[in-house]
């Protein structure tokens, strides 16, 4: 019986050999892999998911790839496209934190090895604790969002789980899920259409409120949680859009109005103030990370669609109290869109105080549809501002966020077709040196990512998994009991 | 002989089933089919099969799926669908006379029961003419009724236990008709599988449908295209069934056949007038005729946005031909997005993706045609682009991509539905061998009733309208201006009356 066995084990070897093919005599090119997505040169956190990648010329026979740690430990991969074994991978990013993998790609083609110049993966020092990311899928269309759904993605392996979809309630426009600073105890969503209204979730209990009222003219949207866990910054605001006859940017966002109000999720008043409810367009606000300040974009009220254009949108920022739930008496002007003939939006501070992040671009105040948008960094301590060449491309790149330690980002790009937004993730370091950012990895990254009809927006890092219940919020939406607001005096 | 008799009129009946069926789509509802065929979008792939059989009642959707993929070929998906209705009339004749207990109704398949076989046949056609009604779920009733035929023993009645929650799952709570012919077969003491898949369908719907409502995992989650409502016993509507013919009459280019049924039949629709029109324009016959025919109003040529599966196709096929390529693809974008339940188009997809050549946007496309080409009547259309995108020269060279590059906006400015009569003169003069564009642009003057305008660009048309007189048409609303419109018989004046009714009513 023993001898059985050894056969058996002698001829799976084999077996296992010869399905393998080690590059034998490989000719070697002084040129970098053309791979896919590109990761050559990015910095990564240990225990990422592994950065599997394709060739980029579809047509070899198969390929073959060897890492090598600075630290020590090796993996190999072999097949149509190097796809690493999960704990392996974790394995050797972990052991090699602080330095570097070595990568050597070798192809096969017409029956004939290829060997490349290898490339470097830089495992960074700094750690990214978060479980994963949250973010909207959407299909890149016009005025009809199709099948939308908020998911939230394990950024240590491939899985994604969906965290409210179309299905529970169809027909629903939702969008704009905002946790607090990484942390799922807080949420809120906006649903829009008939039955529409403000979710509202705490410590896991929903509550659906109506922030519409006489006054504030429309629900809140663009939400930003104030650290402390009770209020919400809101733009009220009514969004349109038209639509170009050229072959360049496709589709030209405006918003007719847009206020700021602050919604006390514990009494739900909404908090005004006449600086933020003025003829502007206020919007896209976020606390800042002590909470004593709300950082929004204003600009001039100008007849859209008709002058697009002229729509800048300047950055300013007004105090906050908590303790009160009152705006300060001032508005500071951080950055004049008009006087520099550019539009900054999106503020996101970053959670340690240190950084803002914010989008410029040469006109809107709606940065994933103009596709010049770009991300810039300002140095709170200095005011200093500077793009993030690092990580910028000629399409648009917005809708940015902090991890929980305010040491990496992630942002959407359109970078690689114009249209379908793919999420990045890049680290920061204590000086503001940004690293080339990285697609968000994921198992076989040429087929899913061309498979993908979805747009990827709203991306949000979240500490740990959020758990929302669909069941109870098509039951409320369904119900249309609806908690109203009132203005605080 | 009596038997051998029996036996062929048994099968006689089932053969004039199929036959009858055949004809009744082939015939009378092509259209219908194309319809079904246009909202779905079937893939090869072991993907989509997976994605498919991972909800209740997921394999009569793929089943029904890969079905309605047929009617691509219309004979084919016919015959197809004539063999499902046989099975059910079939099958139907088999549980009425074949029960393998004292409950069977009837001892032999005489007329009786043959006639009742043809009950289930009648109400299923009937419930198809509700254009919502997914194939799936005549698919599940016949699978349902099949699961029923299987000789199981009272004695094997427990097998229910372990049958009830697969068979929910492959075919979805339709397998409530197997509840009731079980019961019906073996006695009241089998209504505990009732129960059962009561329990079952709780459970599935707790732990493994936690983005799905409890009213779909009880009822369905894919007999009915849109989520939340259930098949109306509304039978083939006659306007509407019209309106879907002259959609798959545009969709197959059959413009003579366009004109001819408006002048038999009309429906009072801004969708009949834009399909009507861009008919005639394609025959070059709107200048002539246009108000011959039912017009709706300053949407009859283009529909504005709607938000359903519909209404925009006519207009995005307009949009194509005038050259308006963007217009086209984001008609075509919304109407697939406005799917209810989420399947991709064919008919759309294919347009989008050729509206993105046509823009040079080829990485978008390339996304478009992967898609195609896992399917099956696309997919030679898919390759055949694909391959054309790697040359330039070539889609310049194509009579239609190239014709379109050369009528597209050179300019780039905002879209505007309210102005549209001026983004068709715009696009006129973008291009003056866009005589389509010069037809709409009158047209969209006159249907606003624009008459300044209409006479100030009248010179345009004589110069490069290519007609060799003036048409009959605006020569009718030349006389009409002469005469303030008292022109008894005059098609225009009687439009324009129609309109200051319709104003007057408001």
């Amino acid at each position: 019986m023993k001898v059985v066995g050894y056969w058996l084990l002698a001829i799976g070897c084999w077996l296992l050999a010869s399905c393998t093919s080690v590059p034998e005599h490989p000719t070697k090119v002084d040129r970098l892999p053309e791979i896919y997505p590109d990761y050559i040169g990015v910095t990564i956190p240990a225990d990422i998911a592994p950065l599997n990648f394709n060739f980029a010329d579809e047509m070899i026979d198969g390929m073959d790839v060897v890492i090598k740690g600075s630290k020590g430990g090796t993996l190999h991969a072999q097949g149509d496209y190097a796809d690493f074994d999960i704990d392996d991978w974790h394995q050797l990013t972990e052991q090699n934190q602080g330095g570097e993998l070595k990568v050597t790609v070798c192809v096969k083609k017409d029956g004939r090895w290829t060997q490349y110049q290898d490339f470097s993966i830089f495992v960074s020092s700094e750690s990214l604790d978060d479980w994963g990311l949250t973010y909207r899928r959407i299909k890149p269309g016009y005025e009809v969002g199709g099948d939308i759904g908020i998911y939230q993605r394990d950024i240590h392996t491939f899985d994604e789980y969906a965290i409210l979809t179309e299905t529970v309630v169809p027909g629903r426009c939702f969008n704009c899920h905002t946790a607090n600073r990484t942390n799922p105890n807080r949420i809120t969503l906006q649903m829009r259409g008939e039955g529409g209204g403000t979710l509202i979730q705490k410590d896991g209990r929903q509550k659906w409120i109506e922030t519409k009222t006489d006054i504030t003219k429309a629900a809140g949207s663009y939400s930003y949680w104030h650290p402390q866990g009770d209020y919400v910054a809101m733009a009220v605001n009514s969004v349109h859009q038209s639509f170009f006859t050229g072959t360049g940017q496709r589709i030209e966002v405006y918003h007719k109005f847009s206020d700021v109000e602050v919604l006390d999720t514990r009494s739900n008043e909404l908090i005004l103030s006449p600086l933020l409810f003025t003829d502007d367009l206020e919007i896209f606000p976020a606390f800042s990370a002590d909470g004593r300040y709300i950082y929004y974009s204003s600009s001039k009220s100008c007849r859209v669609p008709a002058e697009y254009e002229k729509v800048k949108c300047s950055l300013c920022r007004i105090a906050f109290d908590a303790e009160k739930g009152a705006f300060g008496e001032t508005v500071d002007t951080l950055l004049n869109g008009p006087a520099t003939d550019q539009s900054y939006v999106l503020a996101r501070p970053s959670y340690d105080g240190r950084w803002l992040m914010y989008c410029v671009s040469s006109r809107g105040n709606f940065p994933v549809s103009q596709n010049d948008a770009d991300l810039w960094l300002m140095d709170l301590k200095t005011g200093e501002s500077r793009e993030l060449k690092e990580v910028n491309s000629p399409q648009s790149e917005s809708y940015h966020n902090w991890s929980e330690n305010s040491r990496w980002f992630v942002f959407a790009s359109k970078r690689e077709d114009g249209m379908y937004t793919k999420l990045y993730l890049a680290s920061i370091d204590e000086q503001g040196r940004v690293s080339k950012p990285f697609l968000l990895p994921q198992r076989h990254p040429r087929q899913y990512y061309l498979e993908m009809m979805d747009a990827y927006n709203c991306p949000d890092f979240t500490r740990i998994k959020v758990e929302l219940d669909a069941h109870e919020a098509y039951r409320q939406v369904f119900d249309n009991k609806r908690e109203g607001v009132r203005i605080k005096n | 002989m009596n038997k051998v008799i029996g036996r062929y009129l048994n099968w006689g009946l089932s053969v004039l089933v199929g036959i009858g069926i055949f004809l009744f789509w082939y015939v009378a509802y092509p259209h219908a089919l194309s319809y079904q065929e246009q909202y779905q979008l079937f893939l090869w792939t072991w993907d989509y099969f997976v994605e498919r059989v991972s909800l209740p009642g997921g394999f009569v959707d793929w089943l029904g799926e890969f079905i309605v993929q047929f009617y691509y070929i219309e004979w084919l998906g016919t015959l197809l669908l004539a063999l499902l209705f046989v099975a059910l009339q079939r099958l139907t004749l088999r549980l009425l006379t074949h029960g393998n207990n004292p409950h069977v109704l009837f001892r032999t398949q005489g007329t009786v029961p043959m006639c009742l076989s043809l009950v289930p046949v009648a109400l299923v056609l009937w419930l198809m003419g509700d254009i919502n009604v997914l194939l799936s779920l005549p698919v599940a009733i016949v699978l349902a009724l099949a699961l029923a035929c299987l000789r199981l023993s009272k004695r094997l009645s427990w097998v229910d236990f372990i049958i009830l929650p697969i068979a929910y799952w492959l075919i979805g709570p339709v397998v409530w008709l197997y509840v009731i012919i079980r019961v019906i077969q073996l006695g009241w003491e089998h209504l505990w599988t009732a129960g059962w898949l009561v329990a079952v369908q709780l459970m599935v719907y707790a732990w493994l449908l936690p983005q799905w409502p409890l009213q779909q995992a009880m009822t369905g989650l894919n007999y009915y295209r849109i989520p939340l409502h259930y098949p109306q016993w509304s039978g083939y509507d006659k306007d509407m069934y019209e309106l879907i013919r002259l959609d798959y009459l545009v969709r197959n280019e059959r413009w003579d056949e366009i004109v001819k049924r408006a002048g038999k039949y009309q429906v009072k629709a801004p969708f009949w007038s834009n399909c009507v029109n861009l008919a005639l324009s394609q025959k070059r016959l709107l200048a002539d005729r246009m108000f011959d025919f039912y017009q709706s109003g300053a949407d009859a040529l283009i529909m504005p946005r709607t938000r359903d599966l519909t209404s925009m196709l006519p207009s995005a096929e307009a949009f194509w031909r005038l050259g308006m390529v963007n217009s086209a693809q984001r008609y075509m974008f919304d109407t697939q997005e406005s799917i209810l339940n989420g399947r991709k188009s064919g008919r759309c997809t294919k347009r989008i993706a050729e509206c993105m050549i046509v823009n040079g946007h080829y990485q978008t496309a390339a996304k478009q045609l992967d898609l195609l080409k896992k399917s099956l009547f696309y997919r030679f259309w898919a390759k055949e682009a694909e391959a054309m995108m790697k040359d330039e020269a070539t889609i310049n060279a194509h009579p239609i991509y190239g014709k379109l590059r050369q009528l597209r906006y050179k300019d780039n400015f905002l879209y505007n539905y309210d102005e549209i009569d001026k983004m068709f003169g715009l696009l006129f003069m973008n291009n003056q061998e866009n005589k389509m564009a010069l037809d709409y642009f009158m047209a969209q003057m006159l249907l606003k009733g624009n008459l300044q305008g209409f006479q100030q660009y009248m010179g345009a048309v004589q110069q490069y309208g290519g007609y060799r007189q003036m048409p009959l048409g605006y020569q009718d609303v030349m006389h009409c201006i002469q005469m303030q419109g008292k022109v008894p018989g005059s098609p225009y004046a009687k439009y324009v009356q129609q309109m200051a009714e319709r104003r007057a009513e408001r």
